[in-house]
């Protein structure tokens, strides 16, 4: 028998390799530094969020490209991965959601939230043996990381969760493609009292340097949720007015030289 | 349901001091449809005694009638007004005569005494078995509501106008929970020099 | 002969909320037809800092509801790293009685307590989960007794105020006031209703700004039996948290 190879361990989603690892959830893990970048900054007023919208074809129709999606009126998120995964998360965060507000007429915790994506990325491998109500299996772990943005009574809060099932509270996280130089420019650029506004540039900032495309309004989308408003992606005109603001950036209608 | 709820309506008496008071409701119903709200089910004897007739609305008039009647016979044969003990008994005689086919009324009596206008109440249940009470007697559909009321607002030796609203803030507050009572409401202020009758306006639903 | 589900056991409950109180009481004699089961079985309960709940009806169905309540109560305060709000306490109340709509628990339930805003609030249910926030409510054996009386007192139903320009407001009474007025309803009760009598149990929630002077009058007026009860309460449930209850017990008739 010979242990050095993964190959024995890398099959069954819930079997751990000698050295303790579950080769599936890291190559999930993995997954995620091929998919688009996506940011997140808090502030002590609101948490913006920022995607790339890569493109594959010209023919393609970037405004069918859903990248941030609405869980609850308080709560919303950024995905980098695998989209169709991260519906399936989104869909049981918006039921888990409304079921709060049914059994307890209030709001869910963004925290809450966040744990119950997690409690559902945990699944994989589940309903073998398990005289589950269900019978379908999850096959494998999720290929996707979530930036749950949100705002409660604790304040506006962002999580990061990634397949293993594990959510982290950041003030400010990249994920995707990008993530490794968009983080240390997040580490760099970031401070406690940034203004919404100065949240929004950052994001767009980070993404411009770490996007091979020109950033325009077509190929990012911003989002962001505050006391006032609660969350919502921002509309076109408001990213423009976003853009324009980015320091050294050339009206985008400026044809392309 | 009971024939006693069939046409709704609620009484109250009190003593105060020197004084009694009896006020009754204005509705009279058919079940939980209400038909009118001028019926009243208090009336007088005397000059100083009163009686009301909650309950079945075709035993209230007969009643009615009857105590008319045999008050006037009273009065033919003595040469004098009954006074409220007697007319009590008188009561209580008359629906108990009707021990296997009742009259579906429970009557309250109030007044005072002609000769020394010690104030009196009374009460009965529908086949006549009697209750001095000497704070208070409650009856019809709201009794209940107006025992709570009552048994918090009332106190002894209450002057005629204290007791005018202690009464009215029984009868008003206990019916307007009654689906079956209230619809505006008529007390009597019996005092050794005179009477005084005053309509309440009370919620119409 | 069948087996029969349910049971009236008798009893009141009554709650009043104030500007920064709420005051839940019910009386405690438990009885099954004409006989007495116990003069001294509890039908109120403190759930956290902020929320008492009262139970009235089928004593059996009121103890395993408020079982209940207290376990979601801790799981939620596990799940959410907090205490649940009252509002939410009363939603969820909701949903476990109308789980229950077709072999419903027979309680009459009523809670009380203060709200996200601090302000008193009293919520009231009936045995499906129908609910409404309220200033006031009684249930159970003597509620047609006491609600008239309530409306009166709370609501100032019938009254004319005596300034036109400033009526009082509903749930705004101090709470010596309040308390007069609750042991005024069950000493009431007690006179005319035999299923209600024995002792009073009232719970007394505050908020931080809620004026104690009522309550420390009746610990200094009070016998030496009351004056032990309301101590040992305070200690017990005075936390380091805002919110204090009390607990005060009174006598009623016991015939």
């Amino acid at each position: 028998m010979c242990f050095l190879t993964r190959s024995e361990y890398d099959r069954g989603v819930s079997t751990f390799s000698p050295e303790g690892r579950l080769y599936q959830v890291e190559y999930a893990i993995e997954a995620i530094k091929l998919g688009s970048t996506a940011v997140g900054v808090a502030t002590p007023h609101g948490v913006v969020l920022g995607v790339e919208k890569r493109s594959q074809s010209p023919l393609l129709l970037s405004t069918s490209i859903e990248k941030i999606l609405t869980i609850d009126s308080h709560i919303g998120c950024a995905m980098s991965g695998l989209t169709a995964d991260a519906r399936t998360m989104v869909d049981h965060a918006r039921v888990v959601g409304q079921n709060h507000r049914f059994s307890y007429d209030e709001p869910l915790l963004v925290e809450s939230c966040s744990q119950s994506v997690c409690d559902l990325a945990l699944r994989f491998g589940e309903g073998v043996d398990e005289q589950d109500d269900d019978e379908q299996m999850m096959s494998r772990p999720f290929g996707v990381s979530l930036l749950l943005a949100g705002i409660d009574e604790r304040g506006p809060q962002l999580y990061h969760t990634d397949p293993s099932g594990t959510f982290m509270r950041y003030d400010a996280k990249a994920i995707g493609s990008g993530s490794e130089a968009a983080q240390s420019e997040l580490l760099d650029k970031y401070h406690k009292n940034l203004s919404l506004e100065d949240a929004q540039v950052l994001v767009l900032g980070v993404l411009k340097q770490v996007m091979e495309e020109r950033l325009d309004e077509h190929n990012v989308q911003l989002a962001q949720v505050t006391q006032e408003e609660s969350f919502r992606i921002l509309p076109i005109n408001q990213l423009q007015n976003a853009i324009s603001r980015l320091p050294n950036q050339q009206p985008t209608q400026e044809p392309q030289q | 349901m009971s024939i006693m709820e069939y046409n709704g309506g609620s009484v109250v008496a009190m003593r105060g001091k020197k004084c009694v008071a009896i006020a009754g409701d204005l509705r009279l119903g058919n079940r939980n449809m209400s038909l009118a709200a001028n019926f009243e089910k208090v009336f007088p004897i005397t000059q100083k005694l009163y009686v009301g007739l909650p309950g079945l609305a075709t035993d209230v008039l007969t009643l009615r009638d009857t105590f008319r009647f045999r008050t006037n016979m009273y009065k033919l044969k003595e040469g004098r007004e009954i006074e409220p003990n007697t007319f009590a008994h008188l009561v209580s005689s008359t629906l108990y005569e009707r021990r296997w086919s009742p009259y579906f009324v429970e009557p309250v009596v109030a007044g005072l005494d002609p000769n020394n206008s010690e104030p009196f109440i009374a009460a009965t249940d529908l086949i006549g078995c009697l209750n001095f009470a000497k704070d208070f007697v409650v009856s019809g559909t709201a009794s209940d509501k107006m025992f709570g009321m009552a048994e918090s607002l009332w106190e002894p030796d209450l002057e005629a106008e204290d007791l005018f609203e202690t009464v009215s803030q029984t009868l008003l507050n206990g019916v307007d929970r009654d689906a079956l009572s209230g619809w505006g409401a008529v007390v009597h202020l019996i005092t050794p020099e005179k009477i005084i009758t005053r309509s309440l306006k009370s919620r119409m639903d | 002969m069948s087996f029969s589900p349910y049971t009236q056991n008798g009893g009141t409950i009554l709650a009043i909320a104030g500007k920064d109180f709420c005051v839940v009481a019910g009386d405690t004699r438990q009885s099954e037809g004409f006989s007495i089961q116990s003069r001294y079985e509890t039908k109120v309960w403190r759930l956290n800092e902020k929320a008492t709940i009262a139970a009235n009806g089928f004593a059996a169905d009121c103890k395993q509801l408020v079982k209940r309540v207290k376990w979601r109560l801790e799981t939620y305060k596990h799940a959410h790293n907090r205490e649940m709000p009252l509002k939410s306490i009363a939603r969820m109340v909701q949903t476990m009685l109308y789980g229950k709509r077709f072999f419903p628990f027979y309680s009459y339930v009523i809670i009380g307590g203060i709200d996200d805003d601090g302000t008193g609030a009293v919520y009231g249910f009936d045995p499906v989960g129908s609910y409404e926030r309220e200033t006031c409510r009684a249930a159970g054996a003597a509620q047609s007794l006491l609600q008239p009386f309530l409306d009166n007192q709370i609501y100032f139903r019938n009254q004319q105020p005596a300034d036109p320009t400033n009526p009082p407001i509903p749930g705004t009474l101090p709470l010596d006031n309040v308390l007069a007025i609750v042991t005024d309803s069950f000493t009431g009760a007690t006179e005319r209703h035999i299923e209600v009598g024995d002792a009073l149990e009232m719970y007394v929630v505050t908020n931080s700004n809620c004026d104690l002077g009522a309550l420390q009058q009746i610990t200094q007026s009070a016998t030496k039996t009351d004056l032990e009860q309301v101590a040992r309460e305070e200690a017990e449930f005075n936390g380091p948290k805002s919110c204090k209850t009390f607990k005060l017990l009174r006598q009623l008739k016991k015939d």
